[in-house]
């Protein structure tokens, strides 16, 4: 038989079989992608194994693993190859790792910011290298962005709201969509205005300090990325002060971190960030000073 | 004493011991960050060859920060042997490296020498050692200790059990602590950071910790890694405490921002031997780092090196049973890439062990460091080979809640397999008793958490 | 941040059973767990009892009716005794079991008691709610999680045995069997039987005995009927076929089965004896409470170890049902959330789930499931509180949830007309988010929406003021899975 029969009636075979349902469209016969020695374009992609995969061979109490499984994040119950890891958790590994460091050293895309309406200006640091071992430069603003703030900013409503990339460019465009809207929603109902936000690059916390004497706002609200952990590299904190300036202290701040889809939903802590707000103007304080207050 | 060096016809003049001291400095992002470090390759090797004819008396004389000044260079010269440091403050620091290296000094030669160095001195010949020089040198040195078991002793590799969970959830905590025992990992100590450091929490987790422990007779030691001041109290209310935790360094306004000072470590010491539940003698754990300082502004301008090495010179004071060293814990802007960390790891490794502390190392790293997998596994490899007495153990390799990544349970269990080292003695006859273990080796029921169960 | 970090809860069960009653007060912490940079979540901590009452008889009437009037001066007497005054009391449960929830007047009771105090769970338990309620008492619930086991409780009191499963913390199954350490009741001065229950007469006859009222006993002739009714709990517990005896004795269907039990418990007034035999009981002993307790529980544990069933000590014996009932129905919703206190607490609102798969993504079908499900409740001209209960965890971002308030709102409308608040209890942390959102919509109405709850449909839920400066409220989920019969 020449090949091109051969190919006919195979796949004639082919058709048949997955019209009655007995083959599945997506699992191709591998005799004819190795035959044809090209990429299978219609394969489904291979994935990572899920998280919550249990790789521990022949376990004693399976339940008692399914229960441990859900009572941590840990990288528990992965199973082993000699001592060594299996396959499959290695990749996870190195693919979580490879999110974080992804997360620190990439930047927030210009379209992202184009999209939330927020206008961009940066720290006086001038790259991420010199971000990351100058810890201090990041809280700082040139006088010419400070014009840029006041020039294409708002002055003297009560809620001056900032994004801040940090540590992590994937928590801002993971989470801001949610949070802010949502934010803004609790404080405008509550009759609190609001500044328009915008964004920072190459930011640490401490920029607030730089930011709300210029805006001169009473409540400054700063989202910012924290530093990636392996379970996930969405994380974002927001740090909140009443009248910060270069005098403030850290125990001044308020923070509420662990703003993500597996942590505090963003739209969910962006109305609880609401009522922090409302009570930082209320009794003209933050950080410690505000819990004990409420203690 | 001569602070000047010629290479290549170019002179290098250097402005103090502090100085020659922190351009010899092997690269380090937090020196460069404070404006310490050599500006050039050829600076660097200037500094080392300057250093390397300086007597040891010179640096005694020239401490980095004044007698008068700092806590930490009191009790460095305070608990010095004087008349050991008068037999050899003439040696230089060339004379001290060969001498540390040459084939007839051993473990008692070179701890005897201990006694009569001052951490600066330890810095500095470490200074001139290349990383096979440190691995060489440390693996002459290994410093046991007792609590409730014996780490340390010849021949064997030991772990923290180390169960973070971001909410301190005891089912969770529990969870990751099994998977570290059914790895042969948690003779060194089960130890957990709390997420909440008060008293409260801490007797939460620690009777969880403790319960186990007691459940399945397990001989170990427990630590909840709160605040000294916590675990004080938390002996004082008659919870269990074995070990007594904290993190020191070595500048004394850097132990004041930890909230410690000299007294406070003895108080908490002499707690420990009154109200604590362990056997002793060695009832204390540090950590360390280099970078600390630099990260808490506490530097004094003396480089992030030689303040490890004088945080090991207050370590030495509380005879400690553990001292775990955390270097690519402390973050990019001390320690940048993942040279740069096991450079750091093998100094610190070295210096820890020259003090005669029984050193252990936390091979880590950050994720906004230039460092991944491949580093940290090269760096547990070689502090293994060098004698470490512990490492830490972490499910997978990464910890949940302090969000960096250190040794995981597989590592410890491997590096045991690799350089044929074997369990603390009474743990690894636990280890057979429960079945986890067989002639040094992990049988078919180790990695699995559920054995302890049912 | 932003609120109380403490909060004491004071709750009380009280346990009207076939032959004691009982009353515990506890007091239940609710602390936020949440590290400090957190947004909070309490959770409640602590349970302590802090007053148990002596075991008292259940008094009987001479109509060999429960005596309402006597139980309610013995529950008065009580709170006095406790030093705790009926006000004072935040939540709770009476809970009716055993042969004294098949009396006619057990209704009165409720009716009585729950006059202490309005805020109280009041159930007519039937087996399986008992079940449960004393598998949490007695620790079974807290050994099976901890162990990561199952574990068979079987709360034997004077007229049912209770057998809850518990499966790594959660109620797998249950079944209740009329065997008790009171079905047979004997003066122990004379020897002689002073009254035979029903179910007794089976197993009498099952044994082959024939006795009646007046009779003299021996010794052996108890030990015979206790060795039945052990082996029937054994059959039960699926050692074995089911013998006619056991189908009969059984009150509800019996155990499933499609699991391995690890573990045995056994808690109430016949544990005791359980887990202290004496090993040369008297018939003067075993007939001390003029009943045959105290032989049941010597013959149970001589079975079960002849057999070799691995038992386990309960924390709670005798009270395990009070104070499950007193300390384990209530509980806390999440910490964000958004609650108008002027109408609360409310109690027994039914919840309907409009859906039962995911929430649809576009108003009108959200609104028109509401709608349905509020007809399913009410006729038009008799509309009453509702509470919508929205299930699932899927993630939903900022738009979708303004969506989902929109639809609620609208599907609502006849119930904001009437006047009554809008109530949702939601699965998904979103409590909060969307709480506001529907007030933005509507600021006047009155709202409750609380999250991390699961209801299902035809639960009745009771919701108390917010605790913890605002953050959270108690609520108590009471399902007709469980036989609860509302008041």
């Amino acid at each position: 038989m020449d090949n091109q029969i051969e190919k006919d009636i195979v796949e004639s075979v082919l058709a048949k079989l997955l019209e009655q349902g007995i083959l599945n469209p997506s699992a191709k016969p591998t005799q004819e992608a190795a035959n044809q020695n090209t990429m299978d374009t219609d394969c489904e992609p291979v994935t990572l194994e899920p998280m919550d995969f249990i790789g521990v061979e022949n376990p004693h109490n399976p339940e008692a693993l399914k229960m441990m499984r859900k009572s941590t994040p840990a990288r528990i119950l992965m199973g082993r190859a000699g001592a060594r890891q299996r396959t499959a958790s290695l990749l996870n590994f190195q693919a979580d790792h490879a999110a974080a460091v992804d997360a620190v050293f990439k930047d927030v895309s210009d379209a992202f910011l184009a999209e939330h309406n927020l206008f961009k200006v940066k720290t006086i640091v001038k790259d991420k290298d010199e971000y990351l071992m100058k810890p201090e430069l990041g809280k700082k603003l040139s006088e010419e962005t400070k014009r840029e703030i006041l020039d294409k900013g708002e002055k003297g409503k009560q809620v001056q709201i900032i994004v801040v990339d940090g540590l992590s460019s994937t928590s801002i465009e993971a989470n801001i969509a949610d949070v802010m809207p949502a934010l803004i929603q609790g404080l405008e109902t509550q009759g609190i205005t609001v500044a328009k936000p915008f964004f920072i690059q190459y930011g640490r916390v401490g920029v607030m300090d730089d930011v709300a004497p210029l805006v001169a706002c009473d409540v400054i609200v700063e989202f910012i990325g924290e530093r990636p952990g392996l379970i996930t590299a969405d994380s974002m904190s927001a740090y909140m002060a009443y009248r910060p300036d270069h005098n403030t202290v850290e125990a001044e701040r308020t923070v509420i971190s662990n703003i993500h889809r597996g942590g505090t939903p963003p739209a969910e802590a962006g109305a609880h960030l609401a009522t922090v707000v409302k009570k930082m103007i209320d009794n003209k304080v933050s950080g410690v000073k505000l819990a004990e207050l409420m203690r | 004493m001569n602070l000047r060096s010629k290479i290549n016809n170019q002179i290098f003049t250097f402005k103090s011991v502090t100085d020659v001291l922190a351009k010899a400095n092997n690269e380090k992002s937090g020196d460069a960050l404070v404006g310490l470090a050599a500006e050039t390759a050829t600076e660097r090797v200037a500094a080392k060859l300057c250093l390397s004819k300086l007597q040891l008396k010179d640096i005694y004389e020239n401490p980095v920060i004044p007698y008068e000044e700092d806590e930490v260079t009191r009790i460095i010269y305070d608990d010095v042997n004087t008349a050991i440091y008068k037999k050899i403050c003439n040696w230089s620091v060339s004379e001290l490296r060969e001498y540390i290296l040459s084939s007839k000094s051993g473990q008692n030669e070179l701890l005897n020498i201990s006694r009569g160095l001052t951490s600066e001195m330890i810095a500095a010949v470490a200074k001139l050692m290349s990383s096979m020089d440190l691995v060489y040198a440390s693996k002459k040195i290994k410093v046991a200790g007792h609590c409730n078991t014996t780490i340390g002793l010849p021949g064997t590799l030991s772990f923290r059990n180390q169960p973070n969970h971001p909410t301190d959830d005891v089912e969770g905590v529990l969870a990751s602590l099994k998977e570290g025992l059914s790895f042969g990992c948690g003779d060194a100590v089960l130890g957990l950071n709390p997420v909440e450091d008060n008293v409260e929490n801490f007797e939460r987790v620690m009777m969880a910790i403790v319960g186990v422990k007691e459940k399945y007779e397990i001989p170990t030691q427990c630590c909840i890694l709160a605040h000294i001041t916590t675990q004080m109290q938390a002996a004082k209310n008659g919870i269990p405490v074995d070990l007594m935790f904290q993190s020191i360094a070595g500048t004394e306004s850097a132990n004041t921002a930890f909230g410690i000072s000299a007294s406070m470590l003895q108080e908490a010491r002499e707690i420990a031997l009154k109200l604590g539940t362990s056997t002793g003698p060695n009832v204390m754990y540090f950590e360390t780092g280099q970078g600390s300082e630099i990260s808490l502004d506490c530097h004094h301008g003396v480089d992030e090196m030689t303040l490890e090495a004088r945080t090991y010179g207050v370590g030495r004071r509380y005879s400690p049973f553990m001292v775990n060293n955390v270097s690519g814990f402390i973050g990019p802007e001390t320690i940048y890439t993942g040279k740069e960390v096991l450079r750091a790891d093998l100094e610190d490794l070295f210096m820890g062990k020259l003090h005669g502390l029984p050193m252990g190392i936390a091979p880590c790293y950050t994720n906004h460091m230039k460092a991944d997998q491949d580093d940290q596994e090269m760096g547990t490899m070689l502090c293994a080979m060098a004698g470490a007495n512990f490492f830490m153990g972490v499910s997978g390799g990464d910890d949940c809640m302090l969000n960096y990544q250190d040794t995981s349970f597989h590592d410890d269990a491997s590096i045991r397999e690799i350089l044929n080292l074997r369990p603390a003695p009474e743990f690894e006859k636990w280890l057979e008793k429960m079945g986890i273990m067989e002639n040094g080796r992990l049988t078919d029921r180790a990695g699995d958490p559920s054995i302890f169960d049912k | 941040m932003g609120t109380s970090n403490l909060q004491i809860i004071q709750s009380v069960g009280i346990d009207i059973g076939t032959s004691t009653t009982q009353f515990v007060v506890s007091r239940l912490t609710v602390k936020n767990v949440a590290p400090g940079s957190l947004v909070p979540r309490f959770a409640i901590t602590d349970k302590e009892v802090t007053y148990k009452s002596d075991i008292h008889f259940t008094p009987i009437d001479s109509n060999n009716r429960v005596d309402a009037d006597k139980i309610f001066a013995l529950i008065r007497s009580e709170f006095n005794r406790a030093g705790v005054s009926p006000e004072t009391i935040d939540t709770g449960a009476v809970i009716i079991t055993g042969e004294t929830a098949k009396k006619e007047n057990a209704r009165s009771i409720s009716a009585k008691v729950a006059g202490f105090a309005g805020d109280f769970v009041v159930a007519t338990a039937g087996g399986k709610l008992e079940s449960i309620i004393a598998g949490k008492g007695s620790g079974a619930s807290d050994l099976s999680r901890r162990d990561y086991t199952t574990v068979a409780n079987i709360d034997i009191g004077g007229g049912t045995a209770n057998v809850g499963i518990f499966k790594n913390g959660k109620a797998l199954d249950s079944c209740c069997i009329n065997v008790g350490g009171r079905l047979l009741q004997v003066d122990q001065a004379t020897g002689r039987v002073i009254a035979v229950s029903e179910p007794m007469k089976s197993i009498l006859d099952d044994c082959d005995l024939g006795l009646a009222v007046g009779d003299l006993v021996t010794l052996e002739i108890l030990g015979r009927i206790c060795r039945r009714m052990s082996m029937v709990i054994l059959e039960c517990l699926g050692t074995g076929q089911l013998s006619p005896l056991a189908e009969q004795l059984l009150m509800t269907a019996p155990l499933r089965l499609d699991y391995d039990i690890d573990t045995v418990m056994v808690s109430g007034g016949v544990a005791d004896h359980v887990y202290a035999p004496c090993p040369s009981m008297t018939l003067a002993h075993a007939t001390q409470y003029g009943d045959i307790g105290p032989l049941f529980g010597m013959e149970l544990a001589n079975l079960f170890q002849a057999r070799t069933v691995p038992m386990a000590r309960p924390t709670e014996t005798i009270r395990a049902t009070v104070i499950g009932a007193g300390a384990q129905t209530v509980d806390v919703s999440g910490s964000t959330i958004l609650a108008d206190d002027e109408v609360l607490p409310f109690k027994n609102v039914p919840v309907a789930i409009p859906f039962s798969d995911t929430i649809p993504r576009d108003e009108t079908t959200i609104a028109k499931g509401v709608t349905r499900s509020i007809e399913n409740f009410y006729e038009k001209d008799s509309l009453d509180k509702i509470a919508i209960g929205l299930t699932g965890t899927q993630y939903l971002s900022f738009k979708e949830i303004q969506v989902l308030a929109r639809g609620l709102l609208k599907g609502l409308a006849p119930i904001i007309q009437a006047g009554f608040p809008v109530i949702i209890v939601l699965e998904a942390d979103i409590g909060k988010v969307l709480g506001q959102s529907m007030k933005a919509i509507n600021s006047r109405m009155n709202i409750v929406c609380v999250d991390q709850l699961l209801v299902t449909e035809g639960d009745y839920v009771d919701i108390g003021k917010s605790i913890a400066g605002g953050t959270v409220v108690p609520v108590v989920i009471k399902s007709l899975v469980f036989e609860t019969k509302q008041i």
